[in-house]
């Protein structure tokens, strides 16, 4: 397939030449800011210094609440705690004093460690828990600020870190807050243009797909709270060092809702409107000198009409890419032959390989499961081959969702066993079936809607990358292989399900049926020895049902098993190498298309009585 | 034989519906004579549920649908049991913290406060089973005995025309014999009754007239009593 | 002491208890948690305070007025807040609309009121030491609101519609009630309640703007506890807490007792996410 390798690099050189658009906005704000004090009093070298500081914090908290979705409300926390360890250690309280830059590195270690405990409850704690969890967080860190006041002083408080010369001077400051925050943004954007911002946003928006992906939620998590924590603790020790005095009351209530609305009002999963909407509410009260007792009042306001008229914020309406309209008569035509490329890859003697080199089957034995008091499953058995393509039907209430679903890892049965080859398959742990080369679709597609097509697909093999979470952040070569691997595969997919013309369109836009077939490119992307698909062939055309059948039968050529489960019956007797018949939880009739359509039971089954 | 308009309490014309993005229903031609009992069949995924919810107005639709004289456009589920048609959805939900009287005061929510208690032992008459738990919760009835205070909901507003989604989903030989029973009283006296089964046999010998769904489209239309009927519906479920 | 912390914490832990009530009154009728339950308690004291004292109208108008005044505020969440979420795909923007009306309600308070505690009138003169009104009137009105929501729920016809649509509000839809209407009553039911919470807590909370957050977290306590939609724990978690935080108050002083409140309010919720008495979540899949 010497085209298509050639057509996908070529794709690649075009989107990297186009990669200095996106840079221009960030380039454009920090040169302008980068004047400020060239053309300005020290006033607003002041404010704009302010605003730098701010943006450091809402950079690391974009990616805990824009792209992790986790409502962080009451992250003040990490800026207090930052303000005071830089403090209390710069003024020697504790231990003999430490020079400024020691005491603002000390701070940002506890504010990894604090920001990993804050973080922790969102694993384990519903959305409006956590978002309360957090004002309580924020609650106690000023409480002992007030009441330990040997170390910080009480009421009182204590003056911020001196920074040594050349960065006691206002523009001095200025530049090296202007520098971190720079800094700050380019890592941020790093991680959220690459692996783990995807995998944040999968976590998001669609987690239980996410976790069929191979995405472990709190690994994630973790590292997130602990680079954000980090940099909010900094940024905290530097606002300590502009306020120069700092008390319990500078970190009120206000200012976490200032920064958890700049990212709202900014748009998820971007940074450049959040860093817009950082500047626009620093700086408002400057120009709105009357209304500054009024300031919190109408940033609530600001914030009730970002999520009732355009909850996508900012960002979204500034993105005039995804406006462009799409040809309204699309045929999804895929191309069963490029799945050669797809499928294989290269096995230690040169030969090419599909992902199941050992050729071991999925074996259920005896699976019982309940819901309530009904019992689902009812000793299953099923043995799904290598490179064959299986259908599992059966009436309403047979088992065939539930059987996909113990067999991807999401329940866990009550008896009996799951295991490939010899070796037993975890219950109730779907995030380690993408290791084991098991992808699966779903019932209803499950997607981000928000990110591009492209995007999405590259989600699929986010278990492959081999970058660590630091080496994206400073954009490291193997960072960078990764996302170029990652993308070309991601391409190959689409063409291979022929959606490649669609790569670059937000996966919302996209008709049903274009959603099930981005579903499976994304399966492909793990090059799977098992593809699980649950009915996805619901909503489809007559033709898009034949092609799709077509695309099946290849899958399984290649190698990978495939277990069916569907109601259409014509599309299981066409495709499929063996048929199981499922009723009340059991096996009723098992054998090839043929043997199954004549079968008395299974017809009497079907038609009841 | 044809029912002409004016004779039907249901007449569905090119209705389509779904979820969302995910069209369902592709343009459904349904009629329904007064104290008819008509059969709807097919295989799951077909439909048949998602086709009763646009009905009734739990789902947007378009195209055309009529109850009597009355066209249904717009109009919500409140609106439509008001205008006579009762839909008792599958899955035997009713509300289980609430007693068996209360599950059917709620029904009658919109009554006459002296008209519910009497259309509520009329609706009770059907099922002397529940009537003897009249003040046990909902929680301590079987599946099968909550599908038959299900039915009775659908009961207690005197319906025109009173939708079944798979009544017998769940319950035992017998208990789908006492509810299909119901079925049968009911056309007797003249409610018409939409039938939504898996159960073929059973549902054929209750009903005048029967459609079969498959991929959102009706795919078999005809009389209980003719007799290439069962070879036609395997048909219609399996394909060719 | 003994008494005299049973005393405060049972009448503090019963202002809880009923901000715990406004939480599951709420979440019963939409699926949503509201941060406006806390702000409707700020305002019956506030309001509470404005009517009777600033305004001097007789006791028993102020109270109704501010009764209304807080089931009006209790359909705007509705309207405003609410409803427009309920529609949308992101099901955690209820969050943010809450937040933000929530915060719209604090700064207005704040500012056109005042940013200091302001005094609540006396309200009846019963009653010195352990056995002042203080401390009695919340216990009292929350047994009040008790005994009202087991009535209503149980011999109104409207009380069942309310569980109905709890329950299983597809169903309930089906069946013909009137969804919409009713979830907004159930809103104003619990604006009242919320008002009477810090109407009767008045005389111990004060009227006060940034008692909205104080009780926006320590009335969701008692239904992080309980279980969500469980009045029934809300109401022992309320009392439970109260005496918990007067107890610390008493032994560790008050900036340690909030922080063992929030320790052990973590500590439990993360060990049972559902709360002590709440039940498991559906199917995800």
């Amino acid at each position: 397939m010497p085209n298509a390798v050639a057509e996908a690099q070529a794709d690649d050189r075009v989107r990297m030449g186009a990669a200095w658009t996106p840079i221009l906005p960030f380039l454009v704000v920090f040169g302008l800011a980068a004047a400020v004090p060239q053309v300005t009093n020290d006033y607003w070298v002041l404010i704009a210094t302010r605003a730098a500081i701010y943006w450091l914090l809402v950079a690391a908290l974009n990616l805990i609440v824009g792209f992790a979705g986790q409502l962080a409300i009451g992250y003040v926390a990490l800026l207090t705690l930052g303000a005071y360890t830089a403090s209390v250690l710069a003024a020697g309280n504790v231990l003999p004093p430490l020079p400024a830059f020691a005491a603002l590195a000390c701070a940002g270690v506890a504010g990894a460690l604090f920001g990993v405990v804050v973080g922790l409850p969102a694993l384990r704690l519903r959305t409006f828990y956590f978002a309360i969890s957090t004002l309580g967080f924020a609650t106690i860190v000023t409480q002992v600020a007030l009441a330990w006041q040997s170390v910080t002083g009480g009421g009182i408080g204590l003056p911020g870190p001196e920074l040594p010369s050349p960065f006691n001077t206002p523009s001095g400051f200025f530049y090296l807050c202007l520098a971190l925050a720079g800094a700050c943004t380019w890592m941020t954007a790093n991680i959220a243009h690459g692996r783990f911002g995807r995998a944040l946003i999968a976590v998001r928006d669609a987690d239980v797909a996410a976790e069929a992906i191979g995405i472990s939620k709190a690994r994630l998590l973790v590292t997130v709270f602990l680079f954000s924590g980090a940099v909010a603790a900094i940024a905290g020790g530097l606002f300590a060092t502009l306020q120069t005095y700092i008390t319990p009351d500078a970190f009120t209530f206000d200012l976490s809702i200032l920064f958890f609305i700049s990212i709202l009002i900014g748009g998820r999963g971007s940074i450049i409107g959040p860093m817009l909407g950082t500047i626009i509410l620093t700086l408002l009260p400057e120009f709105a000198a009357p209304l500054a007792a009024w300031s919190t009042f109408l940033y609530a306001v600001l914030l009730l009409l970002i999520v009732l008229v355009a909850p996508g914020g900012i960002a979204a309406l500034i993105d005039f890419r995804s406006r462009k309209p799409l040809a309204a008569d699309r045929a999804v035509v895929p191309r069963p032959a490029l799945l050669d490329h797809v499928l294989s890859h290269h096995g230690p003697t040169g030969d090419v390989r599909t992902g199941n080199r050992l050729q071991r089957p999925i074996s259920l034995r005896q699976v019982v499961l309940s819901f309530g008091g009904v019992r689902a499953l009812d000793g299953l058995d099923l043995n799904i081959a290598p490179g064959a393509v299986h259908g599992l039907i059966g009436p309403n209430g047979s088992g065939k969702t539930t059987a996909l679903n113990v067999i991807s890892g999401y329940y866990r049965p009550e008896h009996g066993r799951v295991t490939l080859g010899d070796e037993l398959l975890g219950a109730a742990s779907p995030v380690t079936r993408a290791a084991h080369g098991i992808a699966r679709t779903f019932q209803t597609p499950r997607i981000v809607g928000e990110a591009s097509v492209l995007q999405n697909v590259m989600m699929g093999g986010t278990i492959q990358g081999r970058a660590t979470f630091v080496e994206s952040l400073l954009s490291l070569p193997r960072h960078r292989a990764d996302e170029r691997t990652l993308r070309i595969a991601a391409q190959f997919a689409l063409r291979t399900v022929g959606l490649e013309r669609l790569g670059n369109v937000r996966a919302d836009r996209l008709q049903h049926s274009e959603l099930r077939f981005m579903e499976i490119a994304r399966a492909l992307m793990l090059r799977p020895a098992f593809l699980l698909l649950d009915q996805p062939a619901a909503g489809l055309s007559a033709d898009e049902i034949a092609r799709l059948g077509d695309l099946i039968r290849e899958i399984g050529r290649h190698g990978t098993g495939v277990l069916l489960v569907e109601h259409h019956a014509d599309m299981i007797f066409d495709i499929c190498d063996q048929v199981t018949v499922l009723n009340l939880g059991r096996v009723l009739a098992q054998g090839t298309p043929a043997e199954i359509r004549v079968h008395k039971e299974v017809v009497s089954a079907y038609l009841g009585g | 034989m044809l029912i002409s308009a004016a004779e039907a309490v249901l007449a569905v014309r090119g209705l389509e519906t779904g979820y969302g993005k995910l069209a369902v229903v592709h343009g459904v031609d349904l009629t329904v004579g007064a104290g008819e009992v008509v059969a709807l069949l097919g295989p799951n995924g077909a439909g048949k549920t998602t086709l009763l919810r646009a009905i009734s107005g739990l789902l947007p639709w378009t195209g055309h649908v009529q109850l009597g004289e009355r066209n249904l456009r717009d109009v919500g589920p409140r609106e439509a049991v008001r205008a006579g048609l009762s839909h008792v959805i599958e899955g035997h939900r009713v509300f289980t913290q609430l007693s068996v009287t209360d599950n059917l005061l709620l029904a009658g929510y919109d009554l006459p406060r002296g008209e519910r208690a009497a259309r509520i032992e009329e609706a009770l008459a059907f099922f002397p089973e529940i009537a003897a738990k009249r003040n046990d919760r909902g929680s301590a009835l079987s599946g099968g005995q909550q599908q038959m205070l299900a039915v009775a909901q659908g009961l207690v507003r005197h319906p025109r025309l009173l939708m079944l989604d798979e009544p017998s989903a769940g319950l035992s030989p017998v208990l789908v014999d006492r509810v299909l029973d119901v079925v049968t009283r009911l056309r007797r006296q003249g409610t018409a009754v939409l039938l939504v089964e898996q159960l073929v046999e059973k549902s054929l010998a209750v009903a005048d007239r029967v459609y079969a769904l498959a991929q959102g489209r009706i795919v078999l239309e005809g009389r209980t009593d003719e007799a290439d009927l069962p070879d036609r519906l395997q048909h219609a479920y399996f394909g060719h | 002491m003994l008494t005299s912390i049973l005393a405060a914490g049972l009448a503090v832990g019963a202002v809880y208890a009923l901000i715990g009530v406004t939480y599951n009154t709420m979440y019963s009728a939409s699926r949503v948690m509201s941060f406006t339950a806390g702000q409707l308690g700020m305002l019956g004291g506030v309001l509470g305070s404005l009517f009777v004292l600033r305004l001097g109208l007789p006791l028993i108008v102020g109270f109704v007025l501010m009764l209304a005044c807080c089931a009006v505020i209790g359909i705007v969440t509705e309207i405003v807040a609410v409803r427009p979420v309920l529609k949308s795909l992101d099901q955690h923007l209820y969050v943010l609309s809450t937040l933000a009306l929530a915060l719209m309600i604090q700064q207005v308070t704040a500012i056109e009121w005042s940013t200091e505690p302001q005094p609540f009138p006396r309200l009846f003169g019963i009653g010195t030491g352990t056995f002042d009104e203080k401390f009695w009137l919340p216990v009292a009105a929350c047994a009040a609101t008790i005994v009202g929501l087991e009535m209503l729920y149980r011999h109104t016809l409207v009380g069942r519609a309310f569980l109905a649509i709890a329950e299983d509000n597809f169903a309930a839809r089906a069946l013909g009630l009137p969804e919409r209407r009713l979830r907004i009553a159930s809103f104003a039911l619990a604006g009242i309640v919320g008002g009477l919470a810090g109407f009767s807590g008045g005389e111990l909370l004060l009227a006060f703007f940034a008692n909205g957050p104080l009780l926006n977290f320590y009335g969701f306590v008692p239904v992080a506890l309980g279980g969500l939609g469980n009045n029934r724990g809300a109401v022992i978690g309320g009392f439970a807490l109260g005496v918990f935080q007067q107890a610390a108050n008493f032994l560790v002083g008050g900036i340690f007792s909030s922080v063992a409140v929030f320790i052990l309010f973590i500590i439990v919720l993360l060990a049972a996410p559902q709360g002590l008495l709440g039940t498991t979540p559906a199917r995800r899949v």
